[in-house]
């Protein structure tokens, strides 16, 4: 377990400000204590002082997780947002986008949403801009990136992809053995 | 319209027709969507009327009159009424059926009364429900189950018309909705709780929830029997109760430490990382329960209702109900209108159905569960209650406990004492938690002399430890349950004197009389010292001195008293709460609550034993007395427990318990480790300041690279003016931004004082040169004719200066003879100061060095010509050197006379450019000759032009 890099923090945070945009800050400089990302088998995890010294205490190939994870490296060194991240996006998200109670199930199953499911969109999101998926009940059900904009999502006939699929919280039972 | 067949047109009108029954009804346009075509539908009501048939058969048997299909419905102009008379704003696309003319709504509208009246037991589940939020799509689905009247149907409707729910389901059906950034979602995790189960998860959150939509439902009740009962007067003891509960609900997590002021809930955070995390939960929904807490009272009173309604149910003949509507005398109205509002519902259903509704929560609960079940039926104060009561609490969580928690507040604002009682209790706690190093005992403050009342209080704040920290002995609880209960019963109301009526059981052993005369006596000691603690808890800064100084019950006690029931329960639970302190983080709050917790527990089984074996021997006044004074000893502040290797310290020695032979005193402290481990924090937490800082610098980078455009489009958009509406207007301080601003010139000053400086500052010339005069004459001659012809053509200008001048040009001439290079220089300095001044030395300068290094001749020439014209003038000498520098003689004219020199040529042709040298007349002539020349002129160059234009394309 390490600090990241300026190279990973860097490309951890465009990924993540496509989400929450400046809202990043309110994870780095949290009022309530000391929050700190830390890498550990390629993977980052956000995780307060006191745990990170808990943490210390297990050697490294013994200790599988800790905190939350957000994501994990790629072996090209991009970085990917994992579902487990979606606690702390969905409070700071920008654009948000609802899916109807018909379309959750496809949204959990890891299917792309379309038009025919978008119930709510937040108004001027812009394509590929990352947005969160919430159900129609305000339930964070996953995110993804926005494959069209506000706009174009008005005149979209109903069988168009309008929010491509990233993580979704399915994934905690599909990926079950991954996911940390 | 009542003669018109039925789909005959109305005339005037299209697309109005008149349906069955004479009714005008409109041909409604409905465009259907199947895949992807849109098509219009046309639906026309009179053909339809069989449907009606249809409907008004399965509805009813009894086959309504044509007169009773027309329904006024009262209701004033808002939507929903309108709506409901069957005039519909503006058409949206909807589905044949539920556009379908109003027989289907009068059947409803029919059988809504007669479901009412069915729906009892699911009133409360509903009310629940709606009490949440409006928003729920529940209640939108079914709106008819929560309607006791018109108004409420109203109300209802609005609520759902206002959500943005009910725009979400139009927006389902006809587009997809688009909101605004600042969109707030309603929170998700209730409906999670509700639409989704899940249970597991979510378990102690839902608990929290529970507890706050069922505060919402009381709220909601009392709202509406509100008007009725004329609950205004409950307000009064408002903020106390309101304090209270905030309390209770903030630590709802940690009932085990209940007592905590809530300002010490940073310092006193948790026990465990889970339940760190529970509370970060929670607090993200304080605001709510603040809001919801602001008319707190009315749950108090609703709940509070319950109970009575439920102890009248029971029959019980004991005195508890009595006396509770002679507590609170406000409260009492409650019940008797209460029921009559909401018909059908007994209180134990109600009762039953809150129970019911916390049961879901049960598992995460279970703990606490236990213990707090306990001490319900010791709050009840009966025997039978409390038969009534196991049942109950087999069902019941934590939240009964609360429940009555917070009716024993409600009390507090009415009895004095009471409620300084807890206060004082409040305060003794945050001392302790402030002070820290301590082992904290119960501390009770009364004086030492008064041992029979601190008996009484410190039975009293284990009441309430074990109450809060439910962690007591369950053996305990059957065999003192009674006794619990009287006691409960006379501290919880010691003013009515029942503790006088009603002596605990071990008193009732001892000498009545006797007892009697203490229990006043130390009754009017505790009074006298409560008192004095509330003066102690106002002031906060002497707080903890007081709580210190009036510490008693010492480690030894406790230590005693676990040594004397040395059970194996004891120790079990011993080993469970050591376990579950390892798993705590603050390790001081640990042993704190730890010792609290085996504090009570011992007194519990104390109790427990001394009905078998001891019994009022434990009380006795010898031992007391021994214990005041080993409180004396036992308190006071021990350094070596301080700090953070304190702590360790301290840990350790409650390891050991309170045995004297391994009492760790300061020789035990590791100063060291301390100091290392404090580097080492501080090492650490600079780096992960930094790493912080990094990571904001970076998060800088990532941001402003993508922030950049966009910010600029707006500065744009928003910087747009017209600029010709502006006006300069001095009183605004915007407007100095047009204002000129005067420092150039000061800039420009210390420009020129720089240049002045510089100008100041001698050149350097290097002697060398002025060695080499050639000494000959032929050549300087030559020169100095030359000079003196340029010299002579301007000489006029300059002659006052030259006169002044002279003298110094004789001592240069001498100095030049002698040939001494130090007085060359002087002179040639002194020759351009005198001839140029100070300002214009610089140019003056460059020339006399151009000449010297250029010319040597003309430079001796013109010593020698001084020294050979010496009789002729001194003018030419002036001349000669000016020679060179011609340019440079009108800026020095201007160094005299600004501009002009007296008899200067400008001025006198000036004038003689303004001056008619002629007759107007004349030169009106001889312009008018010459106008017509130049007009013919540009005319024949006109038509050169445009014949030359012309032969141009042509060729």
């Amino acid at each position: 377990m390490r600090p990241l890099t300026e190279e990973e923090t860097k490309a951890m945070f465009e990924k993540l400000s496509k989400y929450i945009g400046e809202n990043i800050k309110l994870l780095v400089d949290r009022p309530d204590g000391t929050y700190c990302f830390r890498l550990h088998h390629d993977r980052v995890y956000y995780m307060s002082e006191k745990i990170l010294k808990l943490a210390t205490n297990f050697s490294r190939d013994k200790l599988i997780s800790v905190g939350t994870c957000f994501g994990k490296f790629t072996k090209t060194k991009k970085f990917r947002l994992h579902i487990t991240a979606l606690d702390f996006l969905a409070p700071y998200a920008k654009f948000k986008v609802w899916v109807k109670p018909g379309a959750e199930q496809s949204f959990l199953y890891g299917n792309h949403v379309l038009k025919s499911g978008l119930g709510r969109i937040t108004e001027n999101t812009m394509q590929y801009q990352g947005v969160v998926v919430y159900s129609m009940a305000d339930v964070p059900l996953g995110f993804g990136v926005a494959a069209k904009t506000t706009q174009e999502c008005r005149r979209v006939d109903p069988l168009t992809i309008v929010v491509f699929h990233q993580a979704d919280v399915g994934e905690f039972i599909r990926n079950e053995d991954t996911l940390t | 319209m009542k003669a018109a067949v039925p789909g005959t047109e109305v005339p005037g009108h299209k697309d109005w027709v008149v349906s069955k029954f004479g009714r005008v009804l409109p041909v409604l346009q409905l465009r259907c969507q199947k895949g992807n075509k849109a098509r219009t539908m046309k639906y026309d009501p009179s053909k339809y009327s069989h449907n009606i048939r249809k409907l008004d058969r399965c509805a009813d048997d009894q086959s309504t009159p044509v007169s009773q299909l027309t329904w006024e419905l009262d209701g004033g102009d808002d939507d929903i009424s309108r709506k409901r008379r069957g005039e519909f704003p503006s058409y949206k696309p909807r589905r044949a059926k539920k556009s379908r003319p109003h027989g289907l709504n009068i059947c409803e509208a029919l059988d809504r009364k007669r479901f009412e009246q069915n729906n009892s037991s699911e009133d409360h589940m509903e009310s629940k429900q709606f009490s949440v939020g409006p928003t729920r799509t529940k209640a939108q689905r079914s709106p008819d189950s929560d309607v006791d009247s018109d108004e409420d149907i109203c109300r209802l409707m609005a609520a759902q018309d206002s959500s943005h729910n009910a725009l979400h389901q139009e927006a389902e059906e006809s587009q997809l909705e688009v909101v605004g950034l600042e969109y707030s979602l309603k929170s998700g995790r209730k409906d999670c709780e509700d639409e989704y189960d899940s249970a597991d998860t979510d378990e102690l959150f839902a608990s929290r929830r529970n507890v706050s939509t069922l505060i919402n439902n009381a709220n909601e009740k009392a709202k509406r029997s509100g008007p009725l009962d004329k609950e205004e007067k409950v307000k009064a003891p408002l903020p106390l109760q309101t304090f209270s509960f905030k309390e209770d609900f903030d630590l709802g997590g940690k009932r085990n430490k209940s007592r905590v002021l809530p300002v010490l809930q940073s310092s006193s955070v948790s026990h465990s990382d889970d339940e760190e995390e529970e509370e970060s939960e929670g607090s993200c929904s304080d605001s709510e329960y603040e809001a919801m807490f602001s008319n707190g009272t009315c749950l108090e009173m609703s709940f509070a209702d319950l109970q009575k309604l439920a102890e009248d149910a029971s029959q019980s003949s004991e005195t508890a109900c009595d006396r509770g509507s002679e507590e609170n005398p406000e409260l009492s109205p409650g019940p008797e209108e209460w029921p009559a509002l909401r018909k059908g519902i007994s209180p134990e259903e109600i009762l039953a159905a809150i129970l019911e509704e916390s049961t879901s929560d049960e598992d995460g609960q279970n703990e606490r569960k236990k213990p707090e079940g306990v001490s319900l039926p010791a709050f009840q104060g009966t025997k039978s209650l409390q038969e009534m009561d196991n049942c109950l609490t087999k069902a019941k969580n934590g939240r009964g406990m609360e429940v009555k928690k917070q009716m024993q507040k409600s009390e507090a604002p009415q009895m004095n004492t009471r409620t300084s009682g807890t206060e004082r209790q409040e305060g003794e706690k945050k001392a302790l938690l402030q002070v820290g190093k301590r082992t904290p005992h119960k501390v009770p403050i009364a004086s030492e002399s008064s041992s029979s009342s601190d008996e009484e209080e410190e039975e009293e704040e284990e009441e309430e430890e074990e109450r809060t920290t439910g962690r007591q002995a369950i053996v305990a609880e059957k065999l003192s349950a009674e006794t619990f209960s009287e006691e409960d019963r006379g501290k919880i109301f010691p003013d009515e004197g029942s503790v006088e009526a009603v002596p605990p059981p071990f008193h009732r052993k001892l000498n009545a009389g006797k007892e009697e005369e203490l229990q006043r006596k130390a009754n009017l000691r505790r009074l006298s010292a409560l008192q004095q603690k509330q003066k102690e808890a106002e002031e906060q800064k002497r707080l903890i001195q007081g709580a210190l100084a009036n510490l008693d019950a010492p480690p030894p006690k406790a230590g005693k008293r676990i040594v004397f029931d040395s059970d194996d329960e004891n120790d079990e639970d011993e080993e469970e709460k050591k376990s579950w302190a390892a798993s705590s983080k603050k390790k001081l709050q640990d042993i704190q609550s730890e010792e609290e917790a085996v504090c009570s527990r011992a007194v519990a089984n104390q109790r427990a034993t001394k009905d078998k074996f001891t019994g009022p021997q434990l009380f006795d006044s010898s031992e007391e007395e021994d214990n005041a004074e080993e409180e004396e000893n036992g308190f006071h502040i021990r350094p070596q427990f301080e700090g953070q290797a304190g702590q360790k310290l301290m840990a350790l020695q409650h390891r050991f318990g309170t045995d004297e032979r391994f009492r760790m005193d300061e020789r035990f402290l590791e100063e060291e480790e301390e100091m290392e481990a404090n580097g080492s924090l501080t090492v650490e937490d600079e780096a992960l300041e930094e790493e912080k800082k990094n990571n904001l610098s970076i998060l800088q980078n990532v941001l402003g690279s993508s922030k950049q455009p966009s910010s600029k489009t707006l500065l744009k958009a928003a910087k747009f003016r017209d600029v010709s509406t502006l006006h300069y207007d001095p009183s605004k301080e915007e407007h100095t931004a047009f204002e000129t601003k005067t420092i150039k010139t000061t800039e420009s000053k210390t420009a020129r004082r720089k240049k002045r400086e510089e100008a100041q500052k001698l050149p350097e010339v290097s002697p060398e040169i002025f060695y080499q005069v050639s000494s000959d004459l032929k050549g300087v001659f030559g020169q100095t004719k030359e000079g003196l012809s340029n010299a002579e053509e301007k000489s006029n200008w300059d002659q006052v200066k030259e006169e002044e001048d002279r003298g110094k040009a004789e001592e240069l001439q001498s100095s030049l003879l002698s040939e001494d290079p130090i007085t060359t220089k002087e002179g040639s300095s002194g020759f351009k100061f005198s001839f140029f001044g100070v300002d214009a030395e610089a140019s003056g300068r460059d020339t006399t060095e151009y000449k010297v290094e250029s010319i040597q001749a003309p430079k001796v020439s013109w010593q020698l010509n001084q020294r050979v014209h010496d009789s002729s003038s001194d003018e030419e000498q002036e001349r000669h050197s000016t020679a060179s520098t011609e340019t440079e003689e009108t800026p020095i004219k201007s160094m005299d006379l600004f501009f002009f020199y007296p008899g200067d040529t400008r001025l006198k042709e000036g004038p003689t450019l303004f001056c008619r040298s002629s007759q107007l007349e004349e030169q009106r002539e001889e312009w008018e000759e010459r106008r017509t020349t130049l007009r013919r002129e540009v005319r024949k160059k006109h038509k050169d032009a445009q014949r030359k234009l012309k032969a141009a394309p042509k060729s």
